[in-house]
């Protein structure tokens, strides 16, 4: 036996005993996951098929929109997974426990490095397929392709998702190995790839085209560069649409010029992976010279706070301190707010303000529901947690002449102060770059400062009522009873908050409710959500409060 | 068995391991001790492959470990001190899977791995998975884990962390009958009695330095203390620098 198929065989069984575990899991999670799933599956399948049908309704113009579509939503996903995949290698091939297990066992680095390659692939593509099953599925539907349109979609996904994978491996690694550590140097990249980036998308000339398509690139730019002949998403989305048309030549030809790009990318990757990785692991695991660390993080934050209680400040900068030498906290949420940022301020460059008033009503109820989604999945991630993970050094506090309703108040703040900050920042940029009108900004802003206070404090409450200190995993976490209830509850109070408006300004728009009427519903909608916000802030937060008193430790 | 020369390494300002030069015949129990921070953990490191030597070489069983790593690794084992499982497996699938990377060839490997098993006295947990045993269970999983290739030389750093009385003895048995056997055993540990009680040689390192080498006899000598290895091992490290600064 190679020690590549022992270590398959190793996954198998992981993935066999998988039933055991969920079988210990709450059942009442486990439906939860798998409704939410099956209803987001279900949701995002109607949303395309809507939009198949509204673009089928504008006749050529639709018809060209839709066929660059496909390219299009490829390009989206590939560029997804290559983002996602330097991220995941990155934790699989050099963070993760198991390379020191693996290292000290007599493989080889090529094997190694193919098998974190193909995990991590796997691991950064469920996403891919979550979004691409609905999609491809309302197109084959729209356009009564049958199952054999599933059977191509999925020989062309393969070699894509390693293709996208590959890339990210291969940026991970040439990162790890060269880049330098330096703060400054890694901050001013990222804001360099983020600049040419908005530049690359606002700068796209259409060049010697008929009109038609003159029009449709300059409307929607990304179609443009969706359909350019060397991307290997066009050459998957050309290639599907090839093969259920019957054109097995053009269609077989596009595959295999996937097929072996992707190979040779796996190849490039085995051979760069032997020659860099050790190194690159080397810069890794090396210990830092503590002494060029300064003793203390953000002293000077430290004295600007100093109008603070002492206790609430001490607790205030610890968990500051905590959350940026803690780079999954502080990457997760720049990833997640950086794109929302990303995709908002490049609202003008696609022409969204020039959209008619019902779609620009439609996308910015919308980025309210992202916004909260991400502030939503955030809460439930790190704020959730935080009580618990003080762990064995939860006596500090205890001890500590303070009181736990402090202590709870203190962290809820801090949680609150970073949710509202962001999530009004950018419903802000949001609304401003629709053009959205005084009343829709007011509004949006409004439900993003009251979904960041009421979850921030669900969050912290329900993680007081919950606390497990002697559980050091978070995924473990945030994955009990009260961790499942949490997001329940925090996507429950999400949809309670934004429907009410969105119904109402829809209404409105559509079909021109009186204004008489509108003032009204809005009051109403104001009220209801002002009402559920404080509910949703007191009572989790006394029952934590509560909890936290009674609690022996 | 083990052959290091010269062995150098650095993290930044840190001379981490300083010109270190050992060697340990076959079938020898080598305790390895020093203050944290001492350089113990990156010396066993450098000698599993884990850390590059900044210069000098080190050679398990003939083989360099840097030009020939995945020879070296197939004729050693090691168990750090805090040791990675696979928690969604059963023991059994585990030790399959550990068989399987280093390739083992047995007659009869799930009637070997029963054994060894019920030895270590894991049979009944079997079924269960990883994540479920105790911290002990699991310590013991591990040293089955490592002797299920038959390794020449054992790299263990702190063997004994969290086991109770039972299984102390138990591991210090095996630990002993496998060096009978000629196995080859380095490893660290902060409790002296353990050392004083199984080692043959001991060496010392402080500093990033080897200070001391030899068995309990030659210690005793070097330093004129008769007393206990505690006492000897007090007076060499009397003023420990975790940074090691350079002069």
């Amino acid at each position: 036996m190679t020690p590549l198929t022992a270590i398959w065989i190793k996954d198998w069984n992981a993935l066999r005993n998988l039933r055991r575990i969920l079988q210990r899991e709450s059942i009442f999670k486990t439906v939860f996951i798998l409704c939410f799933a099956a209803g987001m599956m279900g949701g995002f399948f109607m949303m395309f098929l809507n939009g198949f049908q509204f673009l089928a309704s504008l006749g050529g113009g639709g018809f060209m929109i839709t066929r660059r579509l496909f390219a299009l939503f490829f390009l989206g996903l590939g560029v997804m997974l290559v983002m996602s995949n330097i991220v995941t290698s990155y934790s699989t091939v050099f963070r993760s426990r198991e390379t020191l297990f693996l290292l000290t066992a007599p493989l080889d680095t090529r094997t190694f490095i193919t098998y974190k390659f193909t995990e991590s692939t796997l691991l950064s593509s469920w996403a891919f397929f979550f979004l691409m099953i609905p999609f491809t599925a309302a197109y084959s539907w729209h356009e009564h392709l049958g199952l054999v349109f599933a059977l191509w979609t999925v020989l062309f996904s393969v070699p894509f998702v390693f293709l996208c994978g590959a890339l990210g491996t291969l940026v991970s690694l040439a990162a790890v190995r060269w880049f330098p550590r330096s703060r400054l140097v890694w901050a001013s990249a990222a804001g360099l790839v983020l600049v040419l980036s908005v530049r690359m998308i606002v700068h796209i000339r259409p060049v010697m085209q008929e009109e038609a398509t003159f029009i449709l690139n300059r409307f929607l730019p990304g179609l443009q560069l969706a359909t350019h002949p060397l991307l290997p998403n066009n050459w998957t989305a050309e290639g599907i649409m090839a093969m259920t048309n019957g054109q097995w030549a053009r269609g077989s030809l596009l595959w295999l010029v996937l097929a072996t790009n992707t190979a040779v990318l796996f190849l490039l990757i085995q051979e760069f992976g032997n020659r860099v990785f050790y190194t690159a692991y080397q810069r890794v695991t090396g210990s830092p010279d503590i002494r060029t660390r300064p003793a203390e993080l953000l002293g000077g934050l430290d004295r600007l706070l100093g109008f603070l209680p002492h206790d609430i400040r001490g607790m205030v900068m610890k968990d500051i301190r905590s959350f940026l030498r803690d780079p999954l906290q502080w990457s997760q949420a720049l990833i997640f707010f950086g794109l929302l940022g990303l995709y908002f301020s490049s609202f003008r460059s696609f022409h969204y303000n020039e959209m008619p008033l019902v779609w620009r009503n439609l996308i910015v109820f919308l980025n309210i529901f992202s916004v909260s989604s991400v502030i939503c999945s955030l809460a439930a991630r790190f704020v959730f947690p935080q009580l618990s993970l003080e762990g064995h050094s939860f006596w500090i506090l205890g001890l500590a002449p303070t009181g736990m309703r402090r202590i709870l108040l203190a962290k809820f703040s801090l949680a609150a102060l970073a949710m509202v900050t962001i999530s009004a920042g950018l419903m802000g940029l949001a609304t401003w770059m629709l053009q959205a009108g005084p009343g829709l900004s007011v509004i949006s802003i409004g439900l993003a400062v009251a979904i960041s206070l009421s979850v921030s404090a669900l969050s912290t409450g329900l993680g007081a009522l919950f606390i497990d200190l002697k559980q050091p995993n978070p995924v473990a976490i945030i994955s009990g009873f009260g961790g499942t209830m949490n997001l329940v509850l925090s996507l429950g109070y999400m949809l309670g908050t934004i429907l009410p408006f969105g119904l109402i300004w829809h209404w409105r728009i559509s079909n021109g409710l009186a204004d008489t009427l509108f003032m009204k519903a809005n009051v109403i909608a104001g009220l209801w959500v002002i009402l559920l916000s404080l509910l949703t802030i007191a009572i989790p937060l006394w029952l934590g409060i509560r909890s936290l008193k009674n609690k022996e430790y | 068995m083990i052959s290091i020369r010269n062995l150098n390494k650095r993290f930044g300002n840190v001379h981490a391991v300083q010109d270190l030069s050992l060697e340990i015949p076959a079938g020898e129990l080598f305790c390895f001790l020093g203050p944290n921070g001492a350089g113990k953990t990156t010396t066993i490191k450098m000698m599993t492959t884990l850390l590059r030597p900044d210069s000098g070489t080190i050679r398990i069983g003939g083989f360099d470990v840097q030009k020939q790593p995945v020879e070296a690794k197939r004729i050693m084992g090691y168990i750090p001190d805090m040791p990675f499982l696979y928690e969604k497996l059963t023991p059994v699938e585990f030790l399959k899977f550990v068989a399987g990377l280093y390739n083992v060839i047995h007659p009869d490997l799930p009637g070997h791995i029963e054994s060894l098993l019920l030895q270590f006295g894991l049979q009944e947990a079997r079924n269960a998975l990883i994540g479920e045993l105790s911290h002990g269970m699991r310590q013991r999983l591990l040293y089955i884990a490592t002797f299920i290739h038959n390794p020449r030389v054992i790299f263990i750093d702190e063997p004994l962390i969290g086991l109770d009385p039972h299984s102390i003895r138990m591991i210090k048995t095996v630990l002993r009958t496998k060096v009978r056997e000629g196995m080859t055993i380095l490893l660290t540990t902060h409790i002296l009695a353990l050392a004083e009680d199984i080692a043959d040689r001991i060496g010392i390192i402080s500093g990033g330095r080897l200070i001391a080498l030899g068995k309990m006899g030659d210690l005793r000598t070097q330093t004129g203390d008769k007393g206990t290895l505690e006492d000897i091992f007090l007076k060499l490290t009397e003023t420990p620098s975790p940074l090691n600064p350079e002069p």
